[in-house]
């Protein structure tokens, strides 16, 4: 931990680099602030606080901080944070606050791309989205101060698998300054400059350029390989025209058939499985709705959208909803415009939210923990089953687990996500929790679950349990980051900074 | 042989007597290669010849085989299906590493739709056993007798379907990767043991390393098995194929439907495309038949499908007057098949393009809806198994201005690549086929986004005269690449017959990022130490100070 | 043509690789998906066509020489079936993989570079008369006893031609047998040369011994011209191959037509002439010979010269027929089976000009045993797969070649000639 001397110092040569005085902070309460988040990560203050307007002052910043040796810690999303990546772990850091790289840069409806600064959150992205006819497809609920940079970066699963060919997508190309200092280009951003509105897009793709695929180096990486100054996403048609379904079952198998025969035909837009603790946290607006849904809504829930866009969109919603009905016929289930009080209109309007202040995991009980990893849809039962036993000898009510799972990679993968609601003013509780969250993870890793976000006491155990993986990132990350400025101690960095 | 006696011993140790080949006529048929006169000098037919050959029959004989070549810094690259200048020896002195042993379909998981394959499985093959369960892959724009693995992993990777099913890219989830220094790495969820369903993580992805936009070609280690996903096919388990041959072609059922549509002008076909990745129709979507040139393919494709006929048959065919009428309706044309799901889709999917196509004023050319010529495009752009019709004129073919972008993009440049080619074949030296000679996928990753406008030249690899106009061709178009902007494209690194060694140790300069090359030689620095891959893997030149 | 006249087809050659595997439009399943069984067996893309147009191009560039080490095993561990060239020409019209096998073939002869069972079993021709190593006085043992004219001494429009494996192997003669006898019965007026008859000279010709092919040749033609032969009939696919085909490439067949014994058997159903009076109830899958069916087009004589058009596509003038396999005799010997009762005809996945090789061919069974019988196994498995009872095929070789393999194959799937089906159901 550095001292206040240090402190002053570090604020003080800051300032020469970003001349406004809205732009540094080291008074107690920012540093604060940036100090934890809502996860059990151990607080850590960092030393410092910027806010960068612009690319070149962060080119700045990331410079000073190789010469220096000093950690940097990006981040672009507003609170509250739940991952612990955002917090240091290391003393002396300076937090690199991008919320102030808040513009849109650049629209396109006819290729479908938005290019976005980092602080852009989805609450500011999509209704301009919506002015040009689009809309980004979004994960489950994002708050308001969510970046979409940062949601795309860290690999939150979006609801509609269709739209994703691969993990990473709707993320295309991106810029990105390294932190030895680079600024690259990614994808075929390389060749051409997307972000000149004067000139036209040329091309879309993310891969490259040429022979290796940068963007997936800043994939889930949690700031640990450079700072993104702006980044493409690819943009869905606004539907005209979009109903919600859902498919209620007292047990899960009947719905992953279900989900495995719509992601067959492709069909249907939105689609993920909730169980009644989840849903009634999303569709409840307050704690006695969402208890009382808890008790009423059936035990799992098929959630599914199906849109029109602009071309024969009442057309499209009508014989996709016919042939999804058929199937869930075969399967022994109903496909219902309402269930209980939760009606599609209301998921409509819930799913199209990005304005939340308070996240819907913690509307529950006001606190939460969630683990959530990848694997395939079909061995999902195991995972509850094993959560569920844990949870059990750790005296924490199964009643009470959110279950959330949303198919990815257009069927190939399913994001398998367990939320804990807990009141964090209960010490108690909090310690249940705490216990649970280690023992729950190191449960579902010995069941194979694949945690490809490693947050927080995941990323020792998945790198533990891959070393070739680890021993390769390392090796990539002394190109890119050789002085290790990066988000030290995150990911495969086990030690502080000026590791070898 | 000029390996050393102990050396070769230790690699035929490695694979069997059987699997190591030394001796000048084995190695000759591994030195022949495609497109080699547009390489090499004086219209050489062989890239140099490899030191040996060897067929590894495992991962682990690949990692022995790469620590041998280590310790004696000898340079070796692997190769799937071997077709190319790119599966050759680029260098004296370089081993060749045939995977034609490892030729496997692992699993086919009919649930998550992947597939998990060797080096050697073709497209072909994985598309007869896909569909067995309701499931199909993507194939590759040079067709179904090339590597799905090699395009995921090593090589650029679009093609026809890749508007549905992506590009080859994209479907690469785990891979099997040994290394250059023999370390074996698996990537995502494989890495831990948990399976293939995931390429990318834990964290920012290794996978990231292995292939960028066009793959290292083979030069930065081999990879000896991988998971591609697959995609739905609503179709029959078995692809019907009737007819005589050549002319085979699909009765598929009527929910899968194939059409050339047409345009008046490429404001229009643009604005087609735009208004089709919208709709989200399409299975396949494809400038194929004007792959033969604007003013030869729709004469060669009618002429093709009546098995009676042979090529001396086009020159008759082309003075036809209903042919040169159908030549001009499709000048500004591609291919598309829909594919329904159900019966509610494939009506839903007609009326949209019908909508799209009087938005823009496009129709459906009746006679490639005739029903022997649609059910021949079924077959074609499904199975993908008449690519070698690229190369029917006479056996030379390759492309230039090999760019994929936006509509907009594309056909902004349309019009200069097919003049800089129509003024070439005037010489007639290279084959006078139109101006417009360009082929490429109209989707060109999954959703949509890109088409791809491959201009295409072609010429008579026996005619030291018509290699060299055609080298003179692309060097032309190169230049005029250059001065409207572009990039050199997907296919450049071919044209190196004429290139000094100095050009092409710089040719990295002229990139737009040149820093790329410095941090692919440190990634190269740290993965193939002893640099045993061949220039495929582009790399700043060691004596180069920043960029 | 000599080696050389292919030389721009080795240039044009793009090594796709079409010729390792089926027809690709054709492929149905992983397990046959190949075509070319040297390739197959061997794993080494040298053993392909395009790997010999490879080494053919090198050998005429003096890269190396006709003697260097592996070029006799690369020219000859091939059964020269055709795959390889059907499959390229879907979409290269005139490339000629096979002839340019063929010549190369030749072209190791020429130059003394011979591999040691094919010298042994040409010095068997030359002294015998027959391909077989045996003695030619045995040669008429298998019509011993049977009332049939001779037409080494007397005249007669129709010859059976039983051909050198018909005539010695003592286990398949009776085919021969029951086939002439069938043509009797149905009042065919047929002949036979005996123990006067001679090799067709076809295997020679594959094995590159130009000379002896002529020679029997034109011994054979002279003979049925003496006999007043109208028409030659066999049971033999490999002889049916050289009386129709190569004899008529080297202008030496005129005035007589070649008929494989099926396509007799065909026209005598037909017309009413064979009867069945059995039914058969057996499930069968149907081998095509290659040289019966993709190699068994007419020749047509063609003498025309490269013509390009458009600048550099390659034509030729005048029309230059083309002999892909459309036209090989493949409903001819699947009608015939459907016609005999209780016979249930199940097909292969590879079949018609896109067959699997038995393997025997090409001179393989002679200097490569392991390789052909591997080849047939690969073909039994196929049967197998099919749920069928039984394999029939049109060919002796083929025959022989299954029957050898069946023991080691694990199958117990039975052998048939289509002969032996028609007899018995009779």
């Amino acid at each position: 931990m550095i001292d206040a001397v240090s402190h002053r110092k570090l604020s003080q040569e800051l300032s020469k680099i970003l001349p406004s005085s809205e732009q540094v902070f080291d008074d107690a309460r920012s540093l604060e602030e940036y100090s934890k988040d809502l996860s059990f990560t151990p607080a850590i203050r960092p030393g410092c606080v910027v806010r960068p307007k612009t690319g070149e002052e962060v080119r700045s910043i990331v410079g000073w901080a190789n010469q220096t040796g000093t950690p940097l810690v990006p981040v672009s999303s507003g609170p509250p944070h739940f991952r612990g990546d955002t917090v240091p772990s290391v003393g002396g850091a300076v937090i690199v606050d991008l919320s102030g790289l808040n513009r849109i840069v650049r629209i396109d409806r006819r290729n479908k791309i938005a290019i976005v600064e980092p602080g852009v959150t989805f609450d500011q992205l999509q209704p301009e989205l919506a002015r040009a006819g689009m809309v980004l497809s979004m994960p489950l609920l994002p708050r308001r101060s969510k970046s979409v940079v940062t949601s795309l970066l860290e690999r939150e699963p979006i609801l509609i698998p269709r739209f994703q060919w691969q993990l990473l997508d709707p993320l295309r190309f991106l810029e990105v300054v390294w932190g030895n200092g680079d600024t690259l280009r990614t994808g075929e951003a390389g060749a051409y400059r997307p972000i000149d509105a004067d000139k036209p897009i040329m091309q879309l793709a993310p891969f490259g350029p040429v022979q290796v695929d940068y963007y997936r180096l800043v994939s889930a990486a949690q700031g640990t390989m450079g700072i993104v100054m702006w980044a493409a996403a690819k943009c869905e048609v606004l539907p005209t025209v979009h109903e919600f379904f859902f498919v209620p079952s007292d047990t899960l198998n009947p719905l992953i058939d279900l989900a495995y025969k719509v992601l067959r035909v492709r069909f249907g837009d939105e689609l993920f499985i909730m169980n009644n603790a989840n849903l009634a946290s999303v569709a409840g607006e307050d704690r006695e709705e969402i208890e009382r849904l808890k008790q009423e809504l059936p035990n799992w829930v098929l959630v599914l959208g199906i849109a029109g866009r602009n071309r024969l969109p009442e057309e499209r919603v009508r014989f996709q909803r016919e042939d999804i009905s058929g199937m869930c016929q075969d399967l022994g289930l109903k496909l219902l415009s309402r269930v209980c009080t939760v009606n599609g209109t209301q998921m409509e309007q819930l799913l199209g939210q990005c304005n939340r202040e308070t996240p819907w995991k913690l509307s529950g009980k006001g606190g939460g923990q969630d683990i959530f990893f990848l694997t395939t849809l079909d061995r999902t039962p195991e995972f509850i089953e094993a959560v569920s036993a844990v949870s059990r000898e750790e005296k924490y009510s199964t009643a009470d687990i959110g279950i959330y799972l949303q198919p990815t990679q257009q069927g190939a993968s399913c994001h398998c996500e367990f939320n804990f609601p807990f009141d964090p003013g209960n010490s108690s509780q909090r310690g249940i929790v705490s216990g649970l969250y280690r023992r729950a993870s190191e449960t579902l890793l010995k069941h194979d679950a694949f945690f490809s976000r490693p947050y927080g006491i995941w990323a020792d155990m998945v790198y533990n349990r891959d070393a070739q993986t680890t021993m390769t990132l390392k090796k990539i990350k002394g190109i890119f980051d050789p002085n290790n400025i990066m988000n030290p101690g995150r990911l495969f960095w086990a030690e502080t900074a000026r590791e070898g | 042989m000029s390996l050393r006696r102990d050396i070769y011993q230790a690699l035929e140790d490695i694979v069997g007597p059987e699997y190591a080949l030394v001796d000048e006529p084995f190695l000759d048929s591994y030195a022949f290669q495609w497109g080699t006169e547009l390489f090499r000098p004086n219209g050489n037919k062989f890239m140099p010849r490899p030191e040996a050959v060897l067929l590894p029959g495992s991962a682990g004989e690949v990692q022995a085989i790469a620590r041998v070549c280590n310790k004696h810094k000898i340079k070796y690259k692997a190769f799937s299906t071997g077709w190319s200048v790119y599966a050759a020896p680029y260098t004296e002195g370089q081993i060749l590493l045939d995977m034609r042993r490892l030729d496997r379909i692992l699993d086919i998981d009919e649930k998550n739709m992947f597939a998990v394959i060797e080096p050697n499985v073709i497209g072909a093959t994985l598309q007869a056993e896909a569909m067995k369960v309701g499931l199909n892959t993507h194939i590759i724009g040079s067709g179904c007798v090339s590597s799905p693995l090699a395009a995921a992993t090593s090589f650029l990777g679009h093609g026809p379907d890749s508007l549905f099913m992506g590009q080859a890219a994209e479907n690469l989830l785990a891979a099997e990767w040994v290394l250059p220094t023999g370390d074996i790495v698996r990537t995502g969820s494989l890495g831990a043991g948990i399976g293939w369903f995931c390429g990318d993580g834990p964290g920012p992805s290794v996978r990231a390393i292995i292939r960028g936009g066009s793959g290292a070609r083979g030069a930065l280690g081999v990879f000896t098995k991988c998971a591609v996903k697959l995609y739905p096919w609503p179709g029959p388990a078995q692809l019907p194929v009737e007819g005589t041959i050549p002319a085979y072609h699909s009765p598929l059922p009527p929910q899968i439907k194939a059409y050339t549509i047409a345009f008046p002008d490429w404001g229009a076909y643009a604005d087609a495309h735009y208004k089709i990745y919208d709709a989200e129709i399409g299975y396949i979507l494809h400038r194929q038949y004007n792959k033969l040139g604007e003013d030869l393919g729709p004469a060669f494709f009618m002429m093709y499908i009546d098995p009676t006929k042979t090529i001396d048959d086009l020159e008759e065919m082309l003075e036809r007057p209903e042919i040169k009428k159908l030549t001009e309706e499709m000048r500004v044309s591609t291919q598309i098949v829909l594919c329904g799901m159900t019966q509610g889709d494939i009506a839903w999917q007609e009326r949209a393009l019908g909508e799209i196509l009087a938005e823009t004023g496009g129709w459906k050319v009746a006679a490639m809806s005739d029903p022997m010529m649609e059910k021949f495009t079924l077959l074609y752009l499904i199975r993908l198994g008449f690519k070698g019709l690229n190369m029917v004129f006479s056996g030379g073919y390759r492309g230039s201005f090999s760019q994929k972008g936006t509509p907009d993009f594309a056909v902004g440049y349309r019009a200069q690549a097919a003049s800089v080619l129509a003024k070439h074949q005037k010489t007639g030296l290279i084959v006078e086929a139109g101006g417009d000679s360009m082929m490429g996928p109209g989707g060109g990753m999954g959703g949509g986004g890109h088409i791809g406008f491959e201009q295409f030249c072609f010429y008579d690899p026996s005619d030291l005269a018509s290699i060299n106009a055609a080298l003179d061709y692309f060097e032309d178009a190169a230049r005029e690449a250059k001065r409207l902007g572009l990039t050199s494209g997907y296919e450049a690194r071919i044209f190196e017959a004429r290139l000094t060694e100095q050009e092409k140790r710089t040719a990295f300069l002229s990139a737009p990022q040149p820093a790329l090359y410095r941090y692919q030689r440190q990634i190269k620095d740290i993965f193939d130490p002893n640099d045993l891959g061949d220039d495929q893997y582009a790399v700043m030149p060691k004596d180069r100070k920043g960029a | 043509m000599s080696l050389e006249q292919y030389s721009a087809d080795m240039k044009r050659c793009i090594r796709c690789s079409y010729c390792k595997w089926v027809i690709l439009s054709q492929i149905k399943s992983w397990r046959f998906a190949r075509g070319c069984p040297s390739e197959a067996f061997t794993k080494i893309h040298t053993y392909s066509a395009s790997g010999k147009m490879g080494v053919s191009l090198a050998l005429l560039e003096g890269r190396f020489n006709y003697s260097s080490e592996g070029l006799l095993d690369i020219a000859y561990k091939c059964q020269l079936c055709g795959s390889c060239d059907v499959a390229c020409k879907v979409c290269r019209y005139f490339m000629e993989p096979l002839e340019m096998m063929r010549e190369l073939r030749a072209r190791l002869v020429e130059e003394g570079q011979l591999v040691p069972e094919h010298m042994f079993t040409i010095d068997g021709l030359r002294a015998e008369d027959n391909m077989m190593s045996k003695t030619k006085g045995e040669r008429g043992n298998w019509i011993q006893g049977c009332d049939v004219k001779s037409l080494a001494g007397e005249k007669g429009p129709v010859l059976f031609h039983a051909g050198c494996r018909l005539s010695f192997d003592e286990e398949l003669s009776p085919t021969a047998r029951k086939a002439l006898e069938i043509l009797k019965k149905a009042g065919v007026e047929v002949g036979v040369m005996g123990k006067d008859e001679t090799c067709c000279g076809g295997r020679a010709y594959d094995l590159g011994y130009r000379g002896e092919f002529t020679k029997y040749a034109e011994h054979n033609t002279e003979a049925w011209r003496s006999a007043g032969v109208k028409t030659v009939v066999t049971c033999c696919s490999d002889c049916y191959y050289a009386f129709k085909v190569l004899y008529a490439k080297y202008g030496l067949r005129k005035n007589v037509e070649v008929l494989h014994v099926t396509e007799f058997l065909e026209r005598l159903v037909a017309e009413g002439k064979i009867k069945f009076a059995r039914k058969l109830p057996m499930k069968v899958t149907y081998h095509d010979p290659c040289h019966l069916g993709r190699l068994a087009e007419d020749y047509a004589p063609w003498n025309g010269k490269e013509k390009k058009i458009k600048g550099q596509i390659v034509t030729w003038e005048p029309k230059r027929p083309i002999r892909r396999g459309a036209n090989g005799i493949y409903e001819t010997p699947r009608s015939l089976l459907r016609s005999i009762p209780g016979i249930e005809l199940v097909e292969m996945e590879r079949t018609r000009e896109y067959a699997w090789c038995c393997g025997a061919a090409g001179g393989a069974k002679e200097a490569y045993p392991d390789f052909a019988l591997w080849t047939a196994k690969e073909r039994i498995e196929e049967a197998q797969s099919t749920g069928a009872d039984a394999l029939v095929t049109a060919c002796p070789w083929c025959e022989r070649n299954f029957l050898d393999a069946v023991p080691s194959s694990g199958s117990n799937t039975a052998i048939y000639d289509i002969v032996d089906l028609v007899g018995q159901a009779m």
